[in-house]
């Protein structure tokens, strides 16, 4: 782990300083394309990251009650440079962003009728009556006007867009990526320190926000998680699949001494999510069988990054995964065995879900793709062991941007 | 919160969902299919990972008017209460087809001409209509907004437990304001004193704010979280969610209150006398337009964003802002409303913002929180 952010350059030229304006432009050029691709001439965007993503704009996110009434909102034109944004924050962002005066905007509220009303009557001005139009979220207000709102119904939908778009990363996303996952680990490495019997799930988060805030997050984007882990399933809640019930919420539960902590967490930096998992031990070292269970895990673990690179498809992961651990799914079979990171906690690319084996057999990774790693190694009557690792898919392979250490499992 | 995940109370969870109920009766909705978190938990009573920011929606629950049931997307039944049997939970899916698959089977009892939703996207806009054959897919916002706006005495009781700790964070991060400290460091301080007091989640990030103006801080200030100065403004917006419900407070204090000038006294003199005037608007039966009236009154212009907002499980009714004035002269303070009311006066070389929450009771608002305010520490109005 470093003690302070990396700076130097990698095989993947992430520069140290991330350039937001070069990120902006880069990420524009892309999502253009991915208009053009797809026939889009205008997009309206409502989701934080996908407002995010056009605009360059990030703020400390709120809990969703408030998040959906004030939020800002994102107009991106086929044939404009510059996106439009719409804002309750636009003294804080227009110091910050390039944006010309003419494309900033005060905020919007879509869940109230007076404010669907009054941005229709904005977007009419910027958004010609015969352009083809996507959006990515409907509000209940914005669904109450749809006839006079949209000129199609059901309108086209902008994920497939932005999906493509958000994909793969440009070097400075990769660079503000790597700043949030370095906090993170910082914070988890004095969380870990104070890890004891006696201290509480929730005193674990108070450590863990306190100092992510510290050193720079933006905001917290998950309820930590601090799970313990019974030896057996049937100590876990029942669930709808006979799979683990996991994640589960924490609360204040005192930790105790041999218990099986299963760790995952992220923050935000410039808008990018960190993703964070480990399993712990608290107050004691693992058994040899706990051990054994952490080994089967690097198995699998490794066997998957071997085969990560571009032009690999997601069933080569799966695959790999199944070969190494001799179990049909070692992951949470309500999730995945990967997943994407960016500006969502878990976004495209989706390895290993109920959307099946052909799904993984055309889904072919593109270099740039960061993809989180998290196969389980689940051993009845003894708990588990679960970790996760953070990649950047490469030409010939990838690049672990994680940099925590596994114990009290050693390695 | 306490050391297990449990359901909603029971006569939090019954009283809710009656109004829910009764609220779709009113508006002809025979299922009402929510995606938001909120409105998930005001159906079902249960608790869910909290994550920050917007969701793209997805059919969480699923109330059925005839029989008053909840279906309910949860892979395990934690947290879930009795009167949501483990045939009503489905588990969250990546096809987006399995979703209609429930919902079809759910709708096949029922039969609904009239399906609500609290919001909806261009994918579920084509897939609810597969689902709910012959059915109109309707906004169910009005319905849920009518249910939710008025507040049970649970309701109320819930709000107050998260404004203990909204105001135990306030405290902790005011007593660290000094020289030198950063906006995220102080932040880091109320975060770290509302998971002490065991809640986990902020209702906003945003709870640092120094007020004063670049220009009257004078050079070295980019953007956001330089450190704070000796003679700056700095404003805390201080929110929980705890067992759904949000609570806020906000102040604004002076870094060194022996050094504020008479600008800031009187800065704070023209807040005093706008919140009065917000106070004597603030009565049950006015509209939303007399708040922003008493600002006018004041002779303060109108903040930005919005100076009254309802509290309760996420977002509720009222928005009161200067933007939207044909829904601020048609909102009524009805008895029962929990608005966080906010005081906000600026001028060249700062801002001070205070945000306080009330209850509307019929013979006038009741204050919820208590936190000091730094001009009444030092005795009130000067002039």
């Amino acid at each position: 782990m470093s003690a302070a952010p990396p700076d130097v350059a990698s095989p993947l030229d992430i520069p140290a300083q991330p350039d937001p304006a070069r990120m902006r432009r880069e990420r524009g050029a892309r999502l253009r394309a991915a208009m053009a691709d797809k026939g889009i001439e205008a997009l309206v965007l409502l989701g934080n990251s996908n407002v995010t993503y056009a605009t360059g704009a990030s703020w400390p996110l709120g809990d969703a009650g408030r998040g959906n009434v004030e939020r800002p909102v994102a107009v991106v034109l086929a044939d404009d440079d510059m996106p439009h944004l719409f804002t309750p924050f636009v003294a804080d962002v227009a110091s910050r962003l390039d944006l010309d005066e003419d494309h900033l905007h005060g905020a919007t509220y879509l869940d109230v009728d007076e404010g669907v009303a009054a941005f229709a009557v904005t977007l009419a001005g910027l958004v010609p009556p015969t352009a083809t139009l996507a959006i990515d979220d409907v509000t209940g207000a914005m669904h109450g006007a749809r006839e006079t709102f949209f000129g199609e119904w059901p309108p086209r939908s902008a994920s497939d867009v932005m999906g493509p778009a958000r994909l793969i990363k440009t070097p400075d996303e990769l660079a503000y990526l790597r700043h949030g996952l370095w906090i993170t680990e910082q914070a988890m490495a004095d969380v870990q320190a104070r890890l004891a019997p006696g201290a509480r799930q929730t005193d674990l988060t108070a450590t863990f926000l306190l100092r992510a805030f510290e050193l720079g997050a933006e905001a917290n984007v998950l309820d930590p998680i601090w799970q313990v882990m019974p030896d057996r399933q049937a100590d876990l809640p029942w669930t709808t699949h006979g799979d683990l019930a996991c994640p589960l919420l924490s609360t204040e539960r005192e930790l105790e001494r041999g218990d099986v902590c299963w760790v995952d967490t992220g923050i935000s930096f410039g808008g990018f999510h960190s993703d964070f998992g480990r399993t712990w031990v608290v107050g004691d070292e693992p058994t040899a069988r706990q051990r054994a269970q952490y080994r089967r895990w690097r198995d699998i673990h490794d066997a998957v990054v071997s085969v990560v690179r571009a032009g690999a498809s997601a069933a080569d992961l799966t695959a790999a995964a199944k070969q190494a651990s001799g179990v049909d799914r070692p992951w949470m079979s309500h999730f995945y065995l990967c997943h994407g990171l960016g500006l969502d906690s878990a976004e495209a690319p989706y390895i290993g879900t109920d959307l099946g084996d052909g799904y993984d057999r055309r889904l072919v990774l593109e270099a740039g793709t960061v993809v989180v790693i998290e196969p389980v190694v689940w051993d009845e009557g003894h708990s588990g062991y679960r970790s996760e690792n953070v990649f950047v898919v490469t030409d010939d392979g990838c690049v672990n941007l994680t940099d925590y250490p596994y114990d009290p499992y050693g390695d | 919160m306490a050391t297990e995940t449990l359901p909603d109370h029971k006569a939090l969870r019954y009283a809710r969902r009656e109004r829910a109920l009764a609220a779709m009766e009113a508006h002809d909705l025979d299922l009402l299919v929510v995606g938001r978190v909120a409105n998930i938990r005001y159906v079902s009573g249960v608790p869910v990972l909290w994550n920050a920011g917007t969701r793209p929606f997805g059919p969480g629950a699923v109330l059925v008017r005839s029989t008053g049931e909840v279906h309910l997307m949860s892979t395990w039944d934690e947290g879930v209460p009795e009167e949501i049997p483990h045939d009503h939970l489905y588990g969250i899916t990546w096809n987006p087809m399995n979703y209609v698959a429930v919902l079809e089977r759910i709708g096949a009892d029922v039969r609904p001409r009239r399906v609500g939703t609290d919001a909806t996207s261009p994918l579920f806009a084509q897939l609810l209509p597969m689902a709910f054959p012959g059915a109109a897919i309707v906004d169910g916002g009005p319905a849920l907004r009518h249910a939710k706006r008025v507040k049970t005495n649970e309701e109320v009781d819930a709000i107050r437990g998260a404004l203990g700790v909204a105001e135990a964070g306030l405290a902790a991060a005011v007593a660290e304001l000094r020289p030198g400290v950063s906006e995220r460091e102080l932040a880091g301080v109320f975060m770290d004193a509302m998971a002490t007091h065991g809640v986990t989640t902020p209702a906003t990030q945003d709870v640092v704010r120094i007020t004063t103006a670049p220009t009257t801080r004078g050079a070295g200030r980019d953007g956001r979280d330089g450190p704070v100065q000796a003679s700056d403004l700095v404003a805390f917006d201080a929110g929980v969610v705890a067992d759904g419900y949000a609570g806020e407070v906000g102040r604004t204090w002076p870094v060194e209150p022996r050094r504020a000038g008479g600008w800031v006294r009187d800065l704070y003199d023209r807040w005093e006398r706008l919140w009065e005037r917000l106070l004597d608007a603030c009565q049950p039966g006015a509209a939303g337009s007399d708040l922003l009236e008493a600002y006018e009154a004041a002779g303060e212009p109108l903040p930005q964003r919005p100076i009254g907002r309802g509290l309760g499980l996420g977002f509720d009714d009222p928005v009161i802002v200067g933007d939207l004035p044909d829904t601020a002269a048609h909102e009524r303070l009805d008895p029962g409303v929990v608005l966080l009311l906010t005081g906000s006066v600026t001028d060249d070389r700062a801002t001070v913002v205070a945000h306080e929450a009330f209850l509307i009771a019929p013979d006038g608002p009741e204050v919820l929180s208590g936190s000091p305010f730094w001009n009444r520490e030092r005795g009130g109005v000067t002039t």
